[in-house]
């Protein structure tokens, strides 16, 4: 028997799993992506320019909290522990404030005797108790010590008093503590709730390819990341909870006015009405003003973030009295457009307020006509027993002039609460567009193993041009193979330094492919692309920070005797054990301290210690002397044995130790090979090139 | 399914704002440090905040006009407030409980005396109806019955996505938007949100101003995040300072007199002992918070630098993007990010707890004082001396009045917060900028003879010393070369004419003017510097030339973009000169960027004219083009070149052998080449011999 309920269940719980749990979970998931897909797609279409006023509002505002909730997620508990914390305090206070101000109001003030709990909290003995809880032998008991009736004596109206001040202290305290809690923990569920949001944006946008970079200011860039998403911190109060307790308190204030007369609610309900075409009418306009805030304030922020990165040209220039000007104008952009949204939401409450205070003094004016005429009340007629409201009176008339009040403020807020969120809803508009950017360069579905040995580096048939129209190759082909040296040569923007960016993904050809052993560089995990390769760029970008730190950037296993090693092939070893602290020189903002040549033997010397298959040096010799320069690459030709190695050059002398060279012009490798076979073609574009350098020789001695 | 539909966004939780290897105990110590290099010894004493406060009102000169008239507004608004709560008690007393209007009868305060004239032996209805006419007039023009005006938009919870409020909404200070409604509510906010605005905006620019102006040596250690941070989100701080130390007592103790005079017409005795015992509430006060002001400011200070180390980080990553993405640093530098945001936000955190532990304990100090009251007054309603409505009366006053008065005595409190913000401001206004070591006034006039180096030596701030007894002569109409292996000193050098750099000893004489003692700008505006890094603005190349000689026209702009070689690649461009760079002139290629860059330099005319490595990212051909044109032009101006290409330092009139900052050689290139030995000669030899024949 016990075997067939257990079968029988078993049975069930299939049926169960199969017909009912399994279509439901996958109809739910398949739900909540298409749910998300859509978020995406809505905020996807987030305000790029202050110019595009957003259209539908339910929808998007829908999208906006849908796409903030995973970045509530691991707080999950903590919210729901703040919320059933508070809710089980309102309920605390709604207990302990109805007993004590009875207690003091009604016993205490007034003079009466205590319920029994009242008198079992306050440690009072019976004869503090009223009669009806007595039996007759208690009752007796008390007669005799002379507290008859119910009346407390004074001196037991001050026991009571004083230890109602005990437990007023006590609870104080209480409060206190809680109030402590209360304000501490849900700064920090929200301080993280925000964060989660910054650093997958900052995530993001490290991974997005320079192309989308580039046409974005980095102060814009700033201004969302510390603006706009901060915003995310108020979407759960202010749109999910706040309308909520409005809306409860609304509902219950209607049904008192309704109770009252009905007139006083068809009239508080028509009152809604202009308040609604307004807000309708407004909200656009107040969504434009909005965007137009954020807007400019992020332009303010990029202007003075771009000041402050030139600084210098502004100084060599003599420029900071137009540089002020440019500030001055941005800077009244903002403010203006923070008054403005501010005046659309002020005047549009100014409109509102009028209409509610016209309906409230309007209806006073007739309730204060029905308490002089005593009309009768439509409070139904079992209510006797609890207030005496059946006409209009002193009482009647305080309570429902209170309740329109309260219907009226509660509309008024909410009109308020609407524009609040409207801004809200753009800041965080403007933060998930970061995150929707899709990126142009993207790992494979299935990545392939980055060689351990690599082969040969190939670009075929490469095209690529710019966001902006602006062609830069024309059909690339190249091979590199390890073991070599090559150098890439041309005129300046002839695209040699576009080239390598495509080595390193920083940009996906526009068509034709680069290929490392013969895969295409697609196939590649991102990471383990830049992982393999190792550059030294020609703008000498340096870190705020350690000299060990600049050079190991990127590696944060770097141990120091590779850096050392490292920046003796690139000569900085010996101005780095002259620097104040050695290794441990800060070098100011962006590396500043240093001279450019100093610079470039660091970048150089970043690019040795990440030992890669594949090094690009990019004009890695312009700032150094000849001297050192002659050092430097020397050095450089003995470690680089069996690696692929790019360079890119205007200097005769570094590309003469190159084993190929490859002359681009105008998006093509014109020639390729080694210096002395292009110098051997005759009006060829290298032996030309070669002898451009000579000019200046020959111009002197003409001299 | 929840777990589904997460699971494909996971949020990175690597870092959490809470701080694990952090005590609290250690931030309330001194001594953190952040990424400051000039500002480190953020302690401020009492007096230094009372400093700081005070110098903030330097700047109300600014914005008199609109200070007194909200002033005035604010102060006006008191009077309604006089008569409205009166009404409320005619309508219950004679219209509702229709009680005969004898004007002389009433307790009513004596300014409602003329009010109650008009309104005796009126019927009830017709009191009604005058006191909701009152009403309605008074809705329209200051809000009756409909509140104040104001508008906030949502913060964050941290400082800087707080200050677009400070500045333009009002938030933070006692002194939100206006307290009328209606026509008198909206003029009244209107201006105290421009009085705000202007204040800050002054505050920005002075400072923004300076910051400009910093001297080379302090720029280098000067990070942009944290400038911006200070220019942004500090400044709104002085403004809510002057509002908590101005408005708030002023208008608290406008209140207090007034619902004094209210009460005394009531309860006359009890309000003495109300008032005697708020009074106690200030002293008690200031005497618990002596102590936790120094750490609301220590915490603060924190707080804020957190916040600017935070911007710095991540205003170098998408500056530097490309540098960060070629080196695959991404995750290092998110990681960098992701730890100081939560350090940053930690620090947010934390300075909550001595407010939170003021609070405590003035609660508690406050306590007595309620209790006594409490004690009292029930006394006297048990022993039948007040009613029971009277106890209400007087608690409810008590309560309210508390607030006002732990207000005044928190004060000091509040502004703490304020001024360890200002300080960072005025920190920064108070370093020397550039200018102001020289005379400004004495203009120089046009550079005519050149510029002379007398014993020249410079010493960096760190002892580093990068020049010695230098004594040179470079004359206009030179073209000049500055030669030397790397780190000898010829940046330090060429920074000497555009005073860039003082001389730590001996003199710079530009037409026999020591340049210390000339206006700074007359000098600079003859000079052009042409940097080594060519950093480019995100506008539009026009701008950006314009922005070294505003008066140059197209012409002008075309010549020195034609010299530098522009022309060919701006003419490829979709809006030719009007084109707009991108993020820091990023796309365009190096090359093409410091040719603009030396366009830029040349676009400013200038008598001289320094050129550091012009040419490192040139390739050879259009490095003659440009040397040939600087010839061309170098009559009447002195041109000095920083440079390592032979092709270039040949043609140059004077060549300066510099090393280890001394001067080896001066001459042309026949001269110096003509010493054997010299160490001109070696360089040139080793040069060549790594260069074809």
């Amino acid at each position: 028997m016990r075997n067939f309920f257990l079968a029988l269940g078993q049975f069930i719980h299939a049926l169960f799993i199969e017909y009912i749990s399994r279509p439901t979970t996958r109809r739910i998931n398949a739900w909540v992506s298409s749910l998300d897909k859509w978020a995406r797609q809505e905020t996807a279409r987030a305000l790029a320019d202050e110019n595009e006023a957003p259209e539908v509002t339910g929808k998007r505002m829908l999208s906006v909290i849908i796409r903030s909730v995973p970045y509530m997620r691991p707080m999950f508990i903590h919210i729901l522990a703040v919320f059933g914390f508070g809710f089980f305090l309102s309920l605390l206070f709604l207990a302990t404030g109805t007993i004590s101000s009875d207690l003091w109001d009604n016993k205490m003030m007034v003079n009466d005797k205590l319920q029994p709990a009242q008198a079992v909290v306050l440690f009072v003995d019976k004869t503090y108790l009223r009669s009806e809880f007595l039996d007759e032998q208690e009752l007796e008991e008390v007669r005799e010590l002379g507290f008859e009736g119910n009346k407390l004596t004074i001196d037991q109206r001050k026991t009571i008093r004083n230890r109602m001040l005990m437990w007023f202290f006590a609870g104080d305290i209480f409060g206190i503590i809680l109030a402590f809690a209360l304000s501490y923990y849900p700064s920090w569920i929200w301080q993280n709730v925000n964060h989660y949001l910054r650093v997958a944006m900052v995530e993001k946008l490290e991974y997005l390819s320079l192309t989308f970079h580039h046409s974005n200011r980095s102060g814009d860039a700033i201004y969302r990341i510390y603006q706009d998403s901060s915003m995310v911190v108020n979407v759960l109060d202010e749109v999910v909870v706040g309308p909520f307790n409005d809306l409860r308190e609304l509902f219950i204030a209607f049904a008192f006015v309704f109770a009252f007369d009905p007139i006083l609610g068809i009239v508080c309900i028509l009152s809604f009405i202009p308040m609604a075409v307004i807000t309708a009418y407004a909200t656009p306009i107040i969504r434009r003003l909005a965007v137009r805030n954020r807007v400019t304030n992020s332009n303010l922020t990029s202007r003075i973030q771009e000041t402050f990165a030139a600084l210098k040209v502004i100084k060599a220039n003599n420029a900071e009295s137009i540089v002020v000007d440019r500030f001055d104008v941005d800077a009244h952009k903002a403010l203006d457009a923070a008054l403005y949204v501010r005046f659309g939401m002020v005047a549009l409450s100014f409109i509102v307020a009028i209409i509610g205070g016209l309906v409230i003094i309007g209806l006073e004016y007739l309730l204060l006509t029905w308490v002089l005429e005593e009309r009768e009340t439509n409070v139904p007629g079992w209510a006797i027993v609890f207030v005496g409201f059946m006409v209009w009176n002193l009482a009647s008339y305080h309570s429902a002039n209170g309740r329109v009040g309260q219907v009226i403020g509660t509309g008024r807020g909410f009109v308020r609460l609407w524009c609040m969120l409207q801004d809200l809803f753009i800041g965080l508009e403007r933060a998930f567009y970061f995150l929707d950017v899709e990126p142009k360069v993207f790992d494979p579905e299935v990545p392939e193993q980055f060689p351990d040995n690599v082969q040969t580096v190939a670009w075929n048939d490469v095209h690529f041009e710019y966001e902006n129209g602006a062609k830069v190759l024309h059909g690339v082909d190249l091979t590199a193979q390890a073991g070599t040296i090559t150098a890439i040569v041309g005129v300046t923007g002839s695209g040699k330094s576009t080239l390598m960016s495509l080595l390193l993904r920083l940009y996906d050809p526009t068509s034709g492919s680069v290929t490392i052993n013969d895969v295409d560089i697609r196939d590649f995990l991102l990471d383990d692309i830049r992982r393999n390769h190792a550059i030294a760029m020609q703008k000498n970008v340096l870190f705020t920070g350690k000299v060990t730190d600049n050079v190991a950037f990127g590696l944060p296993d770097a141990d120091f005797d590779d850096v050392k090693r490292a920046c003796e092939i690139a000569c900085a070893d010996e101005f780095i054990t002259e620097l104040s602290d050695g290794y441990d020189t800060n070098l100011g903002e962006r590396g500043a301290k240093l001279s450019s040549g100093q610079r470039q033997r660091l970048t150089i010397a970043r690019a040795i210690v990440r030992d890669t298959p594949i090094l690009i040096l990019d004009e890695p010799t312009a700032s150094l002397d000849a001297k050192t320069e002659h050092r430097v690459l020397e050095n450089l030709a003995e470690w680089s044995k069996d690696r692929v190695v790019f360079l890119i050059t205007h200097r005769l002398s570094t590309i003469r130790n190159a084993d190929n060279i490859a002359f681009l012009e105008s998006g093509k490798v014109i020639e390729s090979g080694s210096h002395d076979d292009l110098l051997s073609v005759t009006d060829g574009r290298y032996r030309r090139f070669v002898e451009a350098e000579e000019v200046g020789l020959v111009d002197s001695q003409v001299q | 399914m929840v777990r589904k539909f997460i699971q494909k966004r996971q949020v990175d939780r690597t870092s959490d704002t809470t701080q694990k290897d952090h005590t609290i105990v250690s931030g309330f110590k001194a001594g953190a440090q952040f990424d400051d290099r000039i500002d480190t010894a953020p302690e401020i004493s009492h007096v230094e905040s009372l400093r700081i406060v005070l110098r903030g009102f330097k700047w109300l000169k600014y914005v008199k006009v609109l200070f007194a008239t909200r002033w005035a507004m604010r102060t006006v608004m008191i009077i309604p407030g006089l008569f409205l709560g009166w009404f409320a008690k005619i309508v219950i007393d004679h219209v509702i409980l229709q009680v005969p209007l004898v004007a002389d009868d009433v307790n009513f305060p004596p300014h409602m005396h003329w009010l109650l004239e008009i309104l005796e032996g009126r019927e009830p209805l017709n009191i009604a109806l005058i006191l909701l006419t009152i009403y309605v007039v008074g809705l329209v023009l200051i809000g009756t019955r409909a509140g104040g005006t104001g508008a906030g938009l949502y913060g964050g919870r941290d400082a800087a996505s707080n200050a677009e409020n400070a500045v333009s909404g009002n938030q933070g200070g006692a002194w939100t938007g206006s307290e009328a409604g209606g026509i008198w509510g909206i003029t009244e906010w209107w201006v105290s949100v421009r009085l705000s605005q202007r204040f800050i905006n002054r505050l920005r620019t002075d400072l923004f101003r300076r910051l400009i102006r910093a001297p080379m040596t302090r720029i280098d250690d000067q990070a942009v995040g944290d400038s911006l941070y200070r220019t942004l989100y500090d400044t709104p701080m002085v403004f809510t300072n002057i509002t908590e130390t101005v408005f708030s007592p002023f208008f608290i103790f406008v209140g207090l007199g007034l619902t004094f005079y209210q009460l005394w017409w009531t309860y006359s005795e009890a309000s003495m002992l109300i008032i005697g015992l708020m009074a106690l509430m200030i002293p008690i006060t200031i005497f618990t918070t002596i102590a936790p002001s120094k750490w609301i400011r220590r915490m603060t200070q924190n707080q804020r630098a957190a916040g600017a180390a935070t911007t710095n980080t991540l205003e170098e990553t998408m500056n530097n993007i490309s540098a960060v993405q070629s080196l695959g640093a991404m995750k290092t530098e998110k990681e960098r990010f992701a730890n100081r945001s939560a350090h940053a936000f930690w620090r947010a955190r934390i300075a909550m707890f001595p407010w939170l532990g003021v609070g405590i304990i003035l609660e508690i100090v406050g306590w007595p004082l309620g209790f006594y009251l409490a004690w009292h007054v029930t006394n006297m309603v048990i022993e039948g001396q007040l009613t029971v409505g009277d106890f209400g009366a007087l608690f409810g006053m008590y309560m309210g009045l508390r607030g006002s008065f732990q207000g005044l005595g928190r004060l000091w409190l509040n502004v703490q917060d304020q001024a360890a913000a200002a300080r960072r401001v005025f920190f920064f206004m108070d370093l020397v900028v550039d200018d102001e070591e020289h005379q400004p006034g004495n203009k120089l006039g046009p550079i005519e003879a050149g510029v002379q180096l007398e014993n020249v030596g410079f010493k960096y701030p760190n002892g580093h010393e990068a020049l010695k007894d230098i004594n040179l002569e470079l004359r206009i109409g030179e073209i000049v070369a500055i030669v030397g292996p790397t780190g000898c000193g010829k940046t330090s050098l060429a920074y000497l004419l555009p005073s860039f750099l003082k001389p730590t000893s001996g003199r710079v004489l530009v037409d026999d003017h020591d340049v210390m003692q000339i206006d700074l700008e007359s000098l600079r505006r003859q000079t052009s510097y042409i940097f080594q890094e060519h950093l480019l603005l995100s506008e539009s190349i026009r701008s950006n030339l314009s922005l070294a000689n505003p008066d140059a026209t197209e012409e002008d702009m075309v010549k020195a973009l034609e010299s530098a070689s522009c022309m060919e690649f701006i003419e490829e461009l979709p809006d030719g000169i009007d084109t707009v760079l991108g993020r820091s002139g990023d796309t365009l290629s190096v090359g093409q960027q410091q040719r603009l860059s030396i366009a830029r330099g040349l676009v400013r005319n200038a008598k001289i004219m320094v050129l550091d490595e012009p040419t490192a990212a040139l390739d050879p051909q259009t490095e003659n083009l440009l040397v040939r044109s600087l010839r061309s032009e170098a009559d009447d101006r002195l041109v000095v070149v920083i440079a390592h290409r032979l092709s270039t330092i040949r043609q140059a009139d004077k060549i300066v052998f510099l090393d280890e900052g001394e001067v080896k050689e001066v001459g042309s290139h026949e001269e110096l080449m003509s010493h054997e030995d010299g160490p001109y000669r070696e360089f040139v030899n080793l040069q060549s011999s790594t260069q074809p024949a």
